[in-house]
């Protein structure tokens, strides 16, 4: 029995790498076969590696804003809303809008950058941002930008508005840098390295007409904004603080230029100035401003933001208003010397929700107090205005983030303006204002950002 | 009849579990970012999970970039990254949460170089490096080996290893265009243990089936190898730390985590991975 079994087990021994010989060569031609294949897919996934490469440059990007307004007073006589999301049509208490609808595309080569921003809404589509940007490949932290972009000045010009955690900028914002943006070329400093990231400027010159108007003088604006950071990081806390400058000009069309001061009559009032030489000189566009952002992270609550803004100055407008021009005034100019400022308080509550309360006052005339606006003075070549009044908006939000796209804002914003308790006249355009006029806005937005 | 009875006897348990999960209020983590910290992350996660059954782990990679992103969109509670946040980061974050983040120090790391086992190359300078990554130098005969082309390996930009790399070893100038990206160091070591001619770079945990070769300051002075004795008095000279980021102080079961993490058990999970510990 042992004997017949060594001997099957011989023949085995001698049977078997025959066997395996005659399957060596199929698993060899499979292999061979199989390396082939995975050749060929690893050549055909470099080559589309390339296309790849070259579309993850490519971002595009947006936010969308649909919302709902409220406003106690019905639009009869004087606008109503401007400055909370836009004017409210007559007769008409609350609306559901649009605010903003962006799409943006951004080619990011690294070094290049190339933007195109639209603003998509109810009304129809305008350009918000069309720039190219470049950074020095030395060191990567110098650059140049050029096209319709943010007018370096300030903090809550550039904070984007998907951002932002009020509905709308601050009243002197929207009046002194109506659009945010300005056709021009700027120089940036923003190190990603080394010692002086702490350290941010631009400075830049620019038409002066706004975003989205051709250049209609031949005065130029500068506008630099320099930024320091200073980080406690021991406290979670970090205080930012920035300066700016404006300097430009607008063109006066006539001899006629006012300024405020004493009318003969003892009021006050705008003073004309008929020199000859005043027919096509620059008036003065001049703003000077100070902002601070202070982070700190409240311990088993949130992190908080303080952050405020001053700005002072000289502003060119009309007779009949403020703001800044996209076109050449036609009627003399108005230079009033200005004053703005806001805080924000934002709290947040875990990663989710949001407390926010803002306080914004803007004096577009600082020579005038509201006492001064007398029943003899009337809108027109020498008048006070309702341009010159002064307003503060105190506002008060609640945010929820539903998830990293979709937020919900409710915010109410209480208007009040400077009461002209010495205008008695009630055929007078600012009777009105004799007392705080009920022009309260409450808010309920929507945003998607992707 | 029995099979109805089996189904309802399913339906019942499986509905008592997740009772129970709801009533236990299981606490979730989420965990995301560095692949040089996935494997050590998810031992954290196994070894913390087994003693602590009411909390829940759980543990991506993805790269450092995009731990940090979801860090900021609000999609992690924690980030994992092997490199530490840059300034343009730390401002996304510090607008939408009012933080600048939390930034732990949990390991370290010697970011190894790594060539085939076939390689006669044993060492070589961080100018040498820097060379061979900008295809400054593209033959291994100038830098000791045989005259054959330099392969490059290396990782892809959402990468903290990548990053870490560009700016402490390439000195901010780009890679070359010729580096293939993988989509981690276990693939940047699997490349180069195939390829004899090939160098790659990542996390000294992953250094498997290939050599790694010791790194000098310069010319003059001697090389070394990534050892927990070398990166810990600064010889070798390429190393790091390994973060882990939050967006706020931490407090409840993410603060006890993190504790654990930083203390003795965590630590010597660090060393079982490969890296070296933060003390």
């Amino acid at each position: 029995m042992t004997k017949y079994l060594l001997l099957a087990m011989g023949i085995l021994c001698l049977v078997m790498p025959a066997v395996a010989q005659q399957q060596e060569p199929a698993t060899k031609e499979e292999l061979a076969e199989i390396k082939g294949m995975v050749d060929g897919i690893n050549e055909s996934a470099a080559e589309y590696r390339v296309y790849v490469d070259a579309l993850r440059k490519i971002k595009i990007s947006g936010y969308m804003q649909p919302q709902f307004r409220y406003t106690d007073l019905v639009n009869t006589s004087f606008l109503v809303g401007t400055f909370s999301g836009g004017t409210f049509p007559a007769n008409t208490k609350n609306l559901f809008q649009v605010r903003r609808g962006r799409i943006k595309v951004n080619y990011d080569n690294n070094l290049t950058q190339f933007v195109i921003q639209i603003d998509a809404i109810q009304t129809g589509f305008t350009t918000k941002d069309a720039y190219l940007s470049i950074v020095e490949p030395w060191t990567k932290s110098v650059g140049l930008q050029m096209g319709i972009f943010n007018r370096p000045f300030g903090y809550e010009i550039e904070y984007s508005s998907s951002n932002r955690e009020s509905p709308e900028r601050s009243r002197f914002t929207q009046t002194l840098f109506p659009g945010e943006r300005e056709l021009g070329a700027k120089l940036f400093y923003a190190p990603q390295m080394g010692p002086l990231t702490m350290f941010r400027a631009d400075v830049g010159l620019f038409n002066g007409s706004g975003p989205t108007a051709n250049e209609y003088d031949n005065f130029k604006e500068v506008i630099g904004h320099l930024v320091y950071q200073l980080p406690f990081e021991q406290a979670n806390a970090e205080l930012d603080m920035g300066v700016s400058g404006y300097f430009g000009a607008v063109r006066n069309n006539t001899k006629f230029l006012y300024k405020a001061g004493d009318l003969p009559s003892g009021a006050k009032g705008f003073i004309a100035d008929s020199t000859a030489s005043n027919l096509n000189d620059g008036v003065g566009r001049t703003y000077v401003g100070f902002d601070a952002q202070f982070y700190y992270d409240v311990p088993s609550v949130g992190g908080a933001i303080l952050r405020g803004e001053y700005v002072f100055g000289k502003q060119p407008g009309t007779s009949s208003t403020s703001v800044s021009a996209s076109a050449q005034p036609a009627t003399p100019i108005y230079q009033r010397e200005f004053a703005g400022w806001y805080v924000y308080y934002i709290q947040n509550i875990g990663s989710k929700e949001q407390i926010v309360v803002k306080y914004d006052v803007f004096d577009p005339n600082t020579k005038i107090s509201s006492s001064q606006f007398m029943n003899t003075n009337a809108s027109g070549a020498s008048g006070l205005a309702a341009t010159d009044i002064k307003y503060s908006t105190i506002g008060f939000g609640l945010i929820h983030h539903w998830d990293d796209n979709v937020k919900f804002v409710l915010y109410y914003e209480l208007v009040k303006n400077e009461k002209l308790t010495n205008i008695t006249d009630t055929s007078s355009p600012l009777f009105p204002y004799a007392g705080d006029v009920n022009d309260s806005v409450l808010t309920f937005r929507m945003q998607c950002r992707f | 009849m029995r099979s109805i009875m089996m189904k309802n006897a399913v339906l019942i348990v499986a509905s008592a579990i997740a009772l129970t999960s709801v009533l236990r209020g299981e606490e979730k983590i989420t965990v995301k970012g560095s692949d040089t910290m996935v494997i050590l992350a998810q031992r954290w996660a196994e070894k913390y999970m087994s003693a602590h059954p009411d909390v829940v782990i759980q543990v991506t990679g993805g790269g450092s970039g995009t731990g940090i992103s979801a860090l900021i969109n609000g999609t992690t509670d924690i980030c994992n990254a092997s490199r530490p946040i840059k300034p343009s980061e730390r401002d996304k974050l510090k607008t939408r949460y009012g933080s600048l983040g939390v930034e732990i120090k949990s390991a370290r790391d010697g970011l190894s170089v790594y060539v085939n086992e076939q390689s006669p190359v044993k060492e070589l300078s961080l100018q040498q490096l820097k060379d061979i990554y900008t295809s400054k130098t593209t033959n291994w005969k100038d830098v000791g080996g045989p005259d054959e082309k330099i392969i490059l390996y290396g990782r892809e930009n959402n990468s903290g290893t990548y990053v870490y790399f560009k700016d402490n070893v390439l000195l901010g100038d780009d890679y070359s265009s010729s580096m293939q990206s993988m989509p981690g160091t276990a693939a940047v070591v699997n490349a180069v243990a195939k390829d004899k001619w090939g160098i790659g770079y990542g996390g000294a945990a992953y250094g498997k089936g290939i050599r790694e070769v010791k790194v000098k300051k310069d010319e003059g002075s001697p090389a070394y190898a990534p050892t927990l004795e070398n990166i810990k008095s600064g010889n070798y000279p390429i190393s790091r730390f390994l973060y882990l980021y939050v967006k706020n102080r931490p407090t409840g079961a993410l603060k006890q985590y993190i504790d654990w993490i930083l203390n003795d058990e965590g630590q010597k999970i660090v060393s079982e991975v490969g890296y070296f510990p933060i003390r």
